[in-house]
């Protein structure tokens, strides 16, 4: 490649960067402004919003809520997606590709399809509305992206690990907690931390699903609703640094981990 | 059976079981393995291939049937009932109208061929904006520093949609970034009204999708070796053959991923269109989330309009799944 088109590409590169960043950049900003009335310029500043978030019992409320559910739903979709992978690595069976395309369905289907088929199928059992509704939901939504995300790393897992734990007296069930399971633990906190993130930031299926007590995202939503204030751009900007911090610290955990086997 | 204990194995299990010791001398596990309940278990469950197998195989086969297909079967199931749930004392009857009722409004076809034309529009322009980005990380940037400029990237796209549709909101409105800084150029004298229009719902649409479009773009370019456009230089191919000949046919495989994932995602955007859009811009989500804040009555309907959006959706992918095959196909020759 030449150097000129070499440049062209990286200016392309940095003004992406740019169209990613500065709607956010914004969003933080906007939140430091000491008026009630969102808009460009900001003459002066404050902290009073920050501050306001954490002293607010509805969005401290709100956020334990996510916490909760993404954390439920996360572990339903580690068992469940890891038992998938294992089934999927391991060898070939008839209708093997049927499972495999069944289990990345909830991946592919439209966020506003997933949710309302889903209410539909709550209501089948006769889950209401509320939280149970919505850690299942969650739980099924992120089951695909655990079996990926497992799948990649149980690839590199050589045969023999396992053939040891045999030879050396352990059944398939000590064999898998062993040796597979603590093999897969770089994957299993990335899966985490992904499965926390999608939850935590869901906003269609909690909103379809949920009964009177609000998610993070439905609650900023209705504020949305509502009117702008910069009151919406803190909480928004703590639910930004929160899951830059997560995602950044889960990158860094689940390289180091990959180095270290 | 293996003789070879591989060493990277050996020593994962001594650092298990050391760390597992307990004050007798054996290892949690190896206390667990010997007990008599476990092994009455092992003996009943784990002691034939083909019953390991069996137990391996039913719960995933149960958790996808009942999980991942079940809703998709039951909202089918619904969109051809009269009401549901079915009041009490009532037959349950079964009918097309929910799907007549689609084609006998402007109101409902209207919202469906806008979301259709405007997801198609939104993926052609995420693959034209994410193309070269990809490009730039695969092929100029070092390997080992292409994690970082990828995480760059990533870490915005994490948030969520409703926050960052709100960044958006901040961007374009009246008041907004975009106005203000036009104003300052002196380009327009008043604010152009940006927001709640079809430009509005793109700019958040793209935001929102772009990294769908980016990863599979930036693996099948990853995966392209050097040596090939190295190859197409020596022979004397300038940059743009070496593009349209090589680069470009070889990068398909991404195009069609991420291109049928946008799709697919960019039709089921809900609070976007509401947080972004105006009257004149409903989509089909919106039309379709209308029946079910009403009374349970509607389900029906709306049901209805979701199979028809979904099974659209899919047709479309799926046809322009066998294009791009025919396409790479093509390539192989």
């Amino acid at each position: 490649m030449t150097r000129h088109t070499r440049l062209v590409m990286s200016m392309i590169y940095w003004a992406f960067v740019l169209y990613i960043f500065v709607p956010l950049a914004l969003m933080v900003m906007m939140g430091f402004k000491d008026s009630k009335f969102i808009g460009f310029p900001i003459r002066s500043w404050t902290l009073e919003w920050y501050i306001g978030v954490f002293g607010n019992s509805e969005v401290m409320s709100a956020f334990g809520y996510s916490m909760v559910i993404g954390i439920t739903s996360t572990l339903i979709s580690l068992f469940v997606g890891v038992w998938i992978a294992v089934l999927l690595n391991g060898r070939g069976f008839v209708g093997k590709g049927v499972i495999y395309g069944l289990t990345l369905l909830p991946a592919l289907i439209p966020g506003i399809i997933s949710a309302i088929s889903f209410r539909i199928y709550a209501q089948l059992w006769g889950v209401p509305p509320g939280t149970g509704a919505i850690i299942w939901c969650h739980a099924v939504h992120n089951v695909p992206f655990v079996v990926l995300i497992v799948s990649a790393r149980l690839g590199t897992l050589p045969k023999s690990y396992l053939d040891a734990a045999r030879d050396l007296g352990a059944d398939p069930l000590i064999a898998f907690m062993r040796v597979t399971l603590p093999y897969l633990r770089p994957a299993l906190i990335g899966g985490s931390v992904f499965c926390m993130l999608i939850s935590f930031d869901d906003f269609v299926r909690s909103f379809f699903l949920g009964g009177y007590q609000p998610t993070l995202p439905v609650l900023i939503f209705a504020k949305l609703r509502s009117g702008m204030s910069p009151e919406i751009n803190a909480i928004a900007t703590v639910v930004l640094v929160l899951t830059a911090l997560l995602g950044i610290w889960a990158e860094r955990t689940t390289r180091r981990l990959k180095k270290g086997y | 059976m293996s003789g070879k204990v591989p060493s990277g194995a050996a020593a994962l299990a001594g650092k298990r079981s050391a760390e597992n010791q307990t004050n007798d001398g054996r290892s949690f596990w190896g206390a667990l393995a010997g007990s008599d309940l476990y092994q009455a278990f092992s003996d009943a469950l784990l002691s034939s291939p083909r019953r390991q197998f069996a137990i391996l195989l039913t719960f995933p086969l149960v958790w996808v049937v009942t999980q991942h297909l079940g809703p998709m079967l039951q909202m089918l199931y619904v969109s051809f009932v009269e009401a549901y749930p079915v009041a009490p004392g009532y037959e349950q009857s079964f009918t097309l109208d929910n799907y007549a009722r689609f084609f006998g409004s402007a109101i409902f076809v209207m919202p469906f061929l806008r979301t259709l034309v405007f997801s198609a529009t939104l993926t052609f322009a995420t693959l034209i904006l994410t193309y070269p980005v990809a490009y730039f990380l695969a092929r100029h940037v070092k390997r080992s520093n292409q994690m970082i400029f990828l995480l760059l990237l990533l870490i915005p796209f994490w948030v969520g949609e409703i926050v960052r549709t709100y960044a958006i909101m901040i961007l374009l409105g009246n008041n907004g970034a975009v106005n203000l800084a036009l104003k300052w150029l002196g380009l327009v004298d008043r604010p152009i009204p940006f927001m709640y229009t079809g430009f509005s719902i793109s700019v958040g649409i793209i935001y929102l999708s772009a990294l769908y479009m980016l990863l599979p773009l930036y693996s099948a370019l990853e995966k392209l070796p050097r040596s090939y456009t190295d190859a197409a230089a020596d022979l004397g191919a300038g940059p743009w053959t070496r593009f349209w000949r090589i680069t470009l046919p070889l990068s398909l495989e991404g195009i069609s991923s991420g291109s049928t994932l946008v799709f697919l995602i960019a039709t089921g955007y809900y609070a976007t269109p509401v947080l972004l859009g105006g009257p004149s811009t409903t989509v089909f989500a919106e039309t379709i989330a209308g029946f079910f804040h009403a009374a349970g009555d509607e389900w029906p309907t709306g049901a209805a309009f979701a199979c028809l959006m979904f099974v659209t959706a899919l047709a479309i992918s799926f046809a322009f799944g066998r294009l791009m095959t025919r396409l790479q196909k093509g390539v192989r020759k």
